[in-house]
This record gives C-alpha cells, structure tokens and sequence, in this order.
C-alpha cells in the first residue's frame, strides 16, 4: 500500500512538472519572434530523437548510427497516411510510430546478436542505404520527396497566428508527451533491466534476463520514438525527403547525445538546444569573419567534430557525470 | 472692413497650416522589410557544394559583381544592393532551412534567382512564400507549374520553361532529325518530367528513355552505364534535359566506350566550359547541338556580354572565367536592379510586382526572346534558338544566324520570332524608372 | 554474354579499391580493437594532398607516393596522439562501449571539415595515369580501360607486398604477435605501442593508395569517400574482421555483386543490396566468410 501511494506521488510530481514545463513554453512561444519560435519546434524535434539514442545506447548500451533511418521511416510513413489516406495528423503521427517500431523489430533482431563495431558498422550503412530506397520507388517521391502538409492554424487562434508558431505547439505537446513516457519507461523496470545488460551482460544473463529479448525491445521502443521525430521533422519543414533523413542527420543525434550525456534524459534538452545552437553560432563566426561560401559550409561540422570529440574523451557520460562525480568518486 | 479681410486671411492660413500639418503627421512613415536608406537586402539560395553544383555555383558571385559595379556607380536611388547567398547543395529540405534564414533571420527584401525545380516547389509551400508576400524575382529554373499565377503570385520566371524547350527540339528534330533512332535521358523529377510532358504532345517518339534520379549522376560508373544501354539501343540522336554534372557523366562514359552520337543537349546543363572541368574532352563536344536563349558568352561583338565581361574582369572573383552561368548570373542581376528601380525610390514589395507586371515586359536582357511579364503572367523568356559547339567548346548559331523560336507552354505553335531585343543600358546601368 | 563479362570486369576493378580500404580497417581492428571509421577521413586528407602534387607536378605516381606517405604519416598521428589520449580517458560508464566508435566518427567530422575549409567542396578530377578509353575487341568496345587494369595491378603488387611483409618479415611478425596476443608479445620484448602505430601508418598508407586510385576515375569531393567507408567495413565483415585475406574475397565478392545490381537492377538499390549482404553474412557466418569458426570477441 506504501510503495503505491509512493509511485503515484512520484508520478503526480512529474505530471504536475511536464504541465508547468508546457505553459512555461506557451508564453515563451507568445514572446518571441518567428525564427526562435520555429527554432523551438527544430528543438522540441530533436529532443525526442535524442531520447531514443538514450534509450538505445545509454541504457541498453547498443551503439546504433541507424536512427536517422528509423526517423524516415516515421516520416514517409506519417506523410504516406496523410497524403494518400486523408487522415487527420495525429493519426498520421501514430502510424508513425507504429511503422518505425516494427521497423525497429526487424533491426532488433538482426542486430541482437552484433555488439561494438560490427553493430555501428552495421547500423551505418543502413543509414546511409535507407533514404536511398525513395529514390526507386515513385510513390515515395524520389529525390524531391513527397509534401507533407498539416494545414494552417485553426481560425479561433486568431489572424496573427503563424504557421511556424502552430508547429511549435504541436512539437512541443508531442515532445513532452513523449519524454513523459520515456521518463516512466527508463524508471520502470525495463530500464533497470536495460542498464544491467548493459554494464554487466554475463551477470545479467546468469539472473535470467533473457538480453535478446531486451536488446530487441529497446530497439523497438527506441526506433518508435525516432519515427515519431521523423514526423515531427517532416511537418516543420513540410517535406519528407531522403536527404532530410541521411547520414548528417545520424551523425548529429550521436553528436548531441554524447555532449548530453549518452544515459541522461534530462539532458536531450541540452543536446537538442546544441544541436539548433552550432548552426547559429557558425554563421555569426563566418559572418564576422567575412561570410565565404566555405566557411558556411564546413564551419557548423568543424565545431561539432571538435566538440564531439572533446566531450567523448573527456566526459564520456556527458558533462552531468562530471558534474556529480565530484560528489563521489565513481570506480 | 480690411480689418474683417485680414482676419479671413489669417485664418485661411491657419486652417491650411493645421491642416496640412495634420496629413504631413499622419503620412505613413516608410518602412519596407530588407530596405533601409542606405540598402536593399535580397536573398539566393543555390547549389555552392555537391552533386549540382558545377556551373551553377558561380551565379550567385556573378550576381555580387553586378552589383557590386552598380553600387559603385550611385546604386538603386542611393541605396547599396547587398545579396546574401546560402548553399542549399540542391537539396529541397536544405533550400527550406536556408530560405527561412533569408526570410526570418536576414529579412531579405525578396529572393532573387532561386535555383531549382524542386526546391522551389517545396520551399514555396514550405515557408509560404505567397502568404508572406515575399517576391521571388527571376527563379533559376524553367519548370512550366510556376508560370501559374493563382498558384505562385508573387513569383516570376526567366527561363523559357523546360515545356517551351522540348516543344522546340522536338520541332528541330521534325526538321532536321527525321527518321533516325532518338533517345531521350533525363532528370526524373519536376525539371524532366516538364519536358517529358511536352515531348509527347508533339509526338517525338524516343527509342531509348532513360530517366536518372537527382545526384545519382555521382554513382561511379554510371555515366558509363547510360552510355552502354543508348550504344546497346542504336540511339542516333541522345536528347538529355538535366543538370550539367550528369552531361559530364553520360558524356565521359560516352566516350570511355567510343559511342559517339549526334548529342543535342538541353539549355541547362551544357556550358563546355564547366564540361572542360569536369574532364569531359573538348573533342567530344563538337558538333554537339544545344538550345541556347543568350548569344555565345565568348561573343564580344555582343553589346551585352562585351558589357559583362567588363564587369566581371574588374568586379567579380579574381579568375572567374566568363562563361554561361556568369552571363546568366549577371543578366538577372541587370534584370534585378531595373525591377527595383521600377520599384520606385519607396520600394515595397507589393510595388517591386506590380512594377515587374506592369512594365517587366519591356526590360532589357541579354536572351533574344521578348520577355512575357503582365498582370496575368509570370512568365519570362519565351524562345530560343539552336547552336552548334565546335572544337574550341564555342558556341554558333546552326545554319549560320539566329533563328529564334518562340512559343508557350501549352499547345500553341512554335514560331520564327524576329524580335528585337531592347539595347542594353549605357555602360550596362539601367536608368529606367 | 558480353554484359557479364564487363560487369565482372568493372566488378573486380571496384572490388579492389574496397579491398584496400578493408584491409586498412582489418589492420587496425587486428592491432588495436577499434573499428577506425576515420580511415575515410585520413584517405580523403591523403588524397587531397596527392591531388595538390599531381595536379602542380602532372605526375601521377609523385601524387601517389605523396598520398602514401601523407597518409602513413597521418595514420601514426592518429594512433600517437589520438587514440592513446583517448584509451587513457574513456575507460569506465556506459560510454566505454561507445567511445571508440564515436571518436573516430567525430575526427572522421573533423577531418573533412578542415578539408573543405582547405580546398572548399568543388568537384576535383585527379588526371588519369592511364587511358579511360576501353578496350576494343573486335568491333564494340567495352567498358574496361587500361586505367581500369592499372588499378587492378596496383592493389594486387600492394596485396602481394603487406604478405610478404606479414608473412616472412621480423616486423610482420611483431605485427601478428602484438595483435593476437599483446602481454605476451610484450614479454617476449616486443614493444607493442610502437609497433602498433607501425600498423597504422601502413594502414593509413594503404588508405593513401585506395583514394587515389578512386580519385583517379571518379570526382574528389569531402563526401566522395563516404561508400569506401561504408563499402570497405561491409568487406571487412564478410571476409572476417580478422582476416586480410578474407576481407579481399569480402571486397571483391561486394565489388561485383554491387556492380551487378547496378547494371542490372538500379542504382538506387546498390546501398540496400551493400546492406543485405552485410546483414546476411552477419547472420549466417558473423565471423565472417572466412573466419575457421574462432570466437569473436567484440
């Protein structure tokens, strides 16, 4: 009786913290101009992405590059439903998830039986093999990909409302929803278990914990959540495209991963303002350094190199560990 | 009485004065977005890096030289014209994260020359470049859909549209191509696919059709591929509509296997200098026939291209060689600063349209087609004539002159036009209002 | 008839260059455990610099052995300065597992950045050392150059080099020893740290030769050694991770499968056929094609 009424009051707190989080938003959305507002859905957009790479590699320990796969697959599949079969967004969002996981599945399994490299190097040329489908197939649209339109604001939110700030509710909703969900799944026992294969397999297997079977759970969770992304992502730029989806796309959710903290959920907040932050900075460099074409285009991935490099030698598990490893040293 | 007078006529000034002191307070102070009194901010997106980009990525700078000569020389009624260019690599979804940043973050007074079909059509929808009214002067491509004005009002063409351009080969093809084995290679998106249209409404009929998917040009050994299926399939004639990059692969792979057929290569991709660069022999492209609107860029009998290559020795990159893409480039550029002056010295970007609308028609360009601007029509350029490469990669007109075709993208006919295209602009300074 | 013979051709010719890169990433899995996904990224910087030699100088073979050295050069810098730092660091949390891998795709970031920033992303073409006109038999000619043979000769006197030098040279030796057994090498005086940066400048040399080779009958950009990357690990795992010999069957069973379904199918699907093999080999045979059955320790 104890423990449940501690469970829900855990619970209650979180909710109560996810709903304030969300009206802090709102007015924040109401006060700033277009650009940040539609800054903020690129945000609210990574977030969820990098809450399944939390999942998949900080908790179950799986190095997977494949992500940005899984969020096409979410992508092509919410527009597929919204443009062919009329359905409201949501609908199409859920599909989404549905189509990504069993994805997820079907990687899960494959991959269940990799580890290290061969799993990295695996999930690599999936990444970069995917997208390329929608080039041989018409109705996926090929290299210009498919438009994907969730229409305008309704008209009670009044004339001034604009689209990009429409988008932001709607990330914003989603991307809290989805981290409320993940929160309660990474506390629940499946995260428990996902750490203890983690860190020690053989224990893990000797308690009975059957790992294939966990590894390929969390791939599906995690490739859900990746689709749900790829959705997001297609309705903020109102296109699903393989390009969208490719290889830059994996190696920036790994990016803002590690600079998060690979096993903190929290920390995909950071991570996602990172990732929307190093494009702004690098242009600010470039432009008072003269704005050449080159700097333009190789600054943001210089500065993200570097800083993924520095934060993986020197704070692996993100600068948060750091943070509390002064409090007590970790063997 | 005087008395009575003199106080009327105080009080007629008064009233005047209070009057007309109310209207001077009450005229709306000017304020445009991208202009201040000293700039007019406008905005490109266009391939700097990757697949596409050859060739193209020298518009922009080409643009920047134009301007730069203007600014120089007093500028759009005092103000500097400043062009931001941002790398979209051809890719749609990157065209929308650059577009944005032109729109929300630099706030560009309007676009000007953004290159690509699909990236057009999706940064179109995407940003909502009709809802927010921003003008996109002169786009860098000739999909025939954005000449439909309910659809795109506040975007204007220059190219001939890519429908124009098959119906036109298609013509030639009738005239000087008949009875032999035709094969058609093009780009499988929006810009080919327009042309594919059009090709079958005049009834070219092609032997061998092979479509290639944007950026697949780079696969290796593809060029090779294409030209072995058009050897294989007994092609004569080798039609190709797409990017000058996928010209350098099927022309390289072309010549790997000693294939050698009457090449007619579509306006877009076939500027032998870029060719040259990406390592296609200069051999190979005589005798090569193209459609071309602008007279050769090495013309320097040509008013326009002398006044160009001018600019470009003094104002643009140091080397840049004078090619197609910096005539083309710095033709829109002519175009540009004509529209702002039209534009008036309180520009809007309502009145930068209704100034292309109403009097777009009658500006000065390089191309020898007559430009289709109006209240009802986006269109630009409407004909072009065939050229013949020779051994030097120089371009001459077939049949020894210029014989201009023009037509629409619809069903009308194609014409012998004997246009005459306005004089260039003294010293290439438009002084038009 | 015909088209088999010259896809098996054009198969074997891109098969070869795989098979470098594969070795390269088996040289380095063997000596140190980590699956270098910067060997792209040294490639690419090599190449460059070979490309900037060739191009002035207008030899070829000066550009190569530039390329070579540069990329051996490379290679041992990586290993002195990079690797060693982070071994010393990342040891412990959930990131022990992903740091490696992670690291080398951050330098393999850093690496093209400072390459673009250098010569900006421009296509760049490397002249040709010989002729891209194919062969004539009879009357057609087919899609086979002399260029395309050269390539071939060139991987095969470098294969048949790194066996002699593994197989009968005291440094082969060391090489071997360090890699399958690193206490016991060292107790038998063999000083490991050194030999394994040896390993990787051959490595990084041999990716050296792999991207002029590529360069050569294709375009130079940042991003155009990407599918050697990608191309070169598929190899690397079918043959075996463990196995040099292996990864080159790997590389050259890939080569022409992949050719295959370009001529054949589309190429669009070359990088989802690249990824089925890689899958299937990984889950009938994972040690690999060639792999006698030993265990293999992630």
């Amino acid at each position: 009786m104890e423990s449940w009424r501690k469970v829900g009051l855990a619970v209650r707190k979180k909710i109560a913290f996810f709903i304030i989080l969300g009206w802090l938003l709102l007015l924040i959305g109401d006060r700033v101009d277009e650009l940040r507002v539609y800054q903020g859905a690129q945000i609210a957009m990574y977030t969820i992405a990098l809450a399944s790479i939390v999942l998949l590699t900080g908790y179950s320990g799986q190095v997977s590059l494949g992500n940005g796969a899984m969020m096409a697959v979410g992508g092509y599949a919410a527009a597929l439903t919204l443009n062919n079969l009329g359905s409201p967004v949501w609908v199409a969002f859920l599909i989404a998830i549905v189509a990504s996981s069993l994805f997820g599945v079907l990687l899960g399994i494959a991959a269940a039986r990799l580890s290290g490299p061969y799993l990295a190097g695996t999930t690599l040329a999936l990444a970069v093999g995917l997208p390329s489908i929608a080039n041989q197939f018409a109705f996926l649209g090929g290299e210009p990909g498919l438009l994907f339109d969730v229409g305008f604001p309704p008209a009670r939110l009044g004339e001034e409302f604009s689209q990009y700030k429409w988008f932001f509710w709607i990330a914003s909703f989603i991307a809290l929803l989805a981290l409320f969900i993940t929160s309660n799944i990474l506390q629940s026992r499946y995260g428990r278990t996902w750490r203890a294969i983690r860190s020690s397999p053989l224990a893990a297997e000797l308690s009975g914990i059957n790992s294939s079977r966990m590894k390929v759970l969390a791939f599906t969770v995690s490739s859900g959540l990746a689709g749900l992304a790829g959705a997001v992502l297609a309705m903020t730029i109102s296109l699903v495209a393989p390009g969208a989806y490719g290889l830059a796309l994996s190696f920036a959710l790994v990016t803002g991963a590690v600079l998060a903290g690979i096993s903190s959920l929290p920390g995909v907040v950071l991570g996602a303002f990172i990732l929307v932050i190093i494009p702004e900075i690098s242009v600010a460099i470039a432009d008072s350094l003269g704005n050449a074409d080159k700097l333009n285009n190789y600054l943001p991935g210089l500065i993200a190199s570097v800083l993924l490099i520095l934060s993986v030698i020197f704070t692996p598990n993100g600068p948060g560990e750091k943070l509390r490893g002064h409090h007590h040293k970790k063997k | 009485m005087i008395r009575k007078t003199r106080a009327k006529g105080t009080w007629l000034a008064a009233t005047v004065l209070a009057v007309g002191s109310l209207f001077a307070t009450s005229l709306p102070a000017y304020a445009e977005t991208g202009v201040t009194s000293t700039e007019i901010k406008l905005g490109i997106t266009l391939p700097l890096t990757g697949a596409a980009s050859p060739g193209y990525n020298k518009i922009g700078n080409a643009m920047n030289a134009y301007f730069k000569y203007v600014n120089e020389n007093g500028g759009v009624y005092g103000r500097k014209v400043t062009l931001i260019q941002k790398n979209d690599e051809y890719s749609p979804q990157l065209s929308i994260a650059k577009t944005n940043e032109l729109i929300l973050r630099d706030k560009v007074f309007a676009l000007v020359g953004p290159l690509g079909t699909a990236n057009f059509t999706a940064v179109h929808k995407s940003v909502g470049i009709a809802n927010r009214g921003v003008p996109s002067l002169f786009l860098n491509t000739g999909f025939s859909g954005f000449a439909n004005k309910k659809a795109y009002p506040t975007s204007f063409m220059v190219l001939p549209s890519y429908a124009m351009e098959a119906k036109i080969i298609a013509q030639f093809l009738k005239e000087n191509h008949a009875g032999k084995k035709l094969a058609l290679v093009y780009q499988n998106d929006e810009f080919g696919i327009d042309g594919l249209g059009a090709f079958k409404a005049a009834g070219t009929k092609f032997d061998v059709s092979i479509p290639y998917t944007s950026g697949e040009q780079a696969t290796p050994g593809i060029g090779t591929r294409w030209a072995t299926t058009l050897r294989d399939g007994g092609a004569q004639v080798v039609v190709f509509f797409g990017v000058t990059s996928a010209t350098g692969a099927l022309l390289g792979g072309a010549a790997g296997l000693g294939f050698r057929p009457q090449w007619i290569l579509g306006s877009v991709g076939s500027d032998p200098l870029t060719l040259r660069g990406l390592g296609v022999p200069l051999a190979l492209l005589n005798g090569a026939q193209t459609l071309a609107g602008n007279p050769s860029p090495n013309d320097t009998s040509d008013e326009y291209v002398k006044q160009f290559q001018e600019i470009n020795t003094k104002y643009n990159i140091a080397g840049t060689n004078f090619d197609d893409y910096v005539l083309q480039g710095m033709n829109i550029g002519l175009m540009t600063v004509q529209a702002l002056r039209a534009a008036g010295s309180r520009p809007t970007r309502a009145g930068l349209i209704r100034a292309i609308e109403t009097k777009g028609s009658t500006f000065a360009s390089v191309a020898y087609s007559p430009l289709g601007y109006s209240r009802t029509s986006n269109v630009g350029h409407t004909g072009y004539y065939m050229a013949v490469m020779d051994s030097t990669g120089d371009r001459k007109p077939f049949g020894g002159k210029v014989t201009l075709y023009t037509t629409n993208s619809g069903s009308g006919s194609v014409d012998v036009s004997t246009f005459k295209r306005p004089a260039m602009p003294a010293k290439g300074l438009p002084s038009n209002s | 008839m015909h088209k088999i013979l010259e896809t098996i051709l054009i198969g074997i010719t891109t098969g070869s260059i795989y098979a470098l890169m594969s070795i390269a990433l088996v040289l380095v899995w063997r000596s140190t455990r980590v699956v270098n996904f910067a060997q792209a990224g040294q490639a690419m910087l090599s190449t460059y610099i070979g490309f900037e030699i060739a191009s002035r100088t207008e030899i070829f073979w000066l550009g190569l052995a530039f390329a070579i050295v540069a990329g051996a050069l490379l290679g041992a810098a990586v290993d002195f300065f990079f690797m060693r730092v982070l071994f010393k660091h990342a040891v412990s949390g959930a990131a022990a597992v992903v740091a490696p891998v992670i690291a080398t795709l951050g330098l393999l970031g850093l690496i093209r950045s400072i390459v673009g920033l250098i010569w900006g992303g421009d296509f760049k073409s490397i002249e040709a050392p010989a002729s891209t006109n194919g062969f004539t038999m009879g009357e057609t000619t087919i899609p086979f150059s002399p260029l395309n043979l050269l390539v071939i000769g060139i991987v095969f006197s470098i294969l048949i080099t790194l066996a002699v030098i593994f197989q009968r040279t005291n440094l082969g030796l060391s090489l071997r020893a360090s890699a399958y057994a690193p206490e016991i090498a060292q107790l038998a005086g063999i000083k490991t740290a050194r030999i394994r940066t040896i390993g990787w400048a051959i490595a990084g040399g041999v990716g050296g030769v792999a991207g002029m080779l590529f360069a050569s009958s294709n375009f130079l950009t940042p991003y155009s050694l990407d599918l050697l990357l990608v191309f070169g690990f598929i190899a690397a795992v079918i043959g075996g991770l463990e196995s040099m010999a292996g990864s080159v069957v790997g590389a050259l069973v890939l080569g022409i499968g992949l050719t295959f379904i370009l001529n054949y199918v589309g190429s669009s699907l070359v990088f989802i056929g690249g990824f089925s093999v890689l899958i299937l080999v990984l889950l009938i045979k994972p040690d690999g094609i060639m792999a006698k059955g030993r265990a293999r320790r992630a």
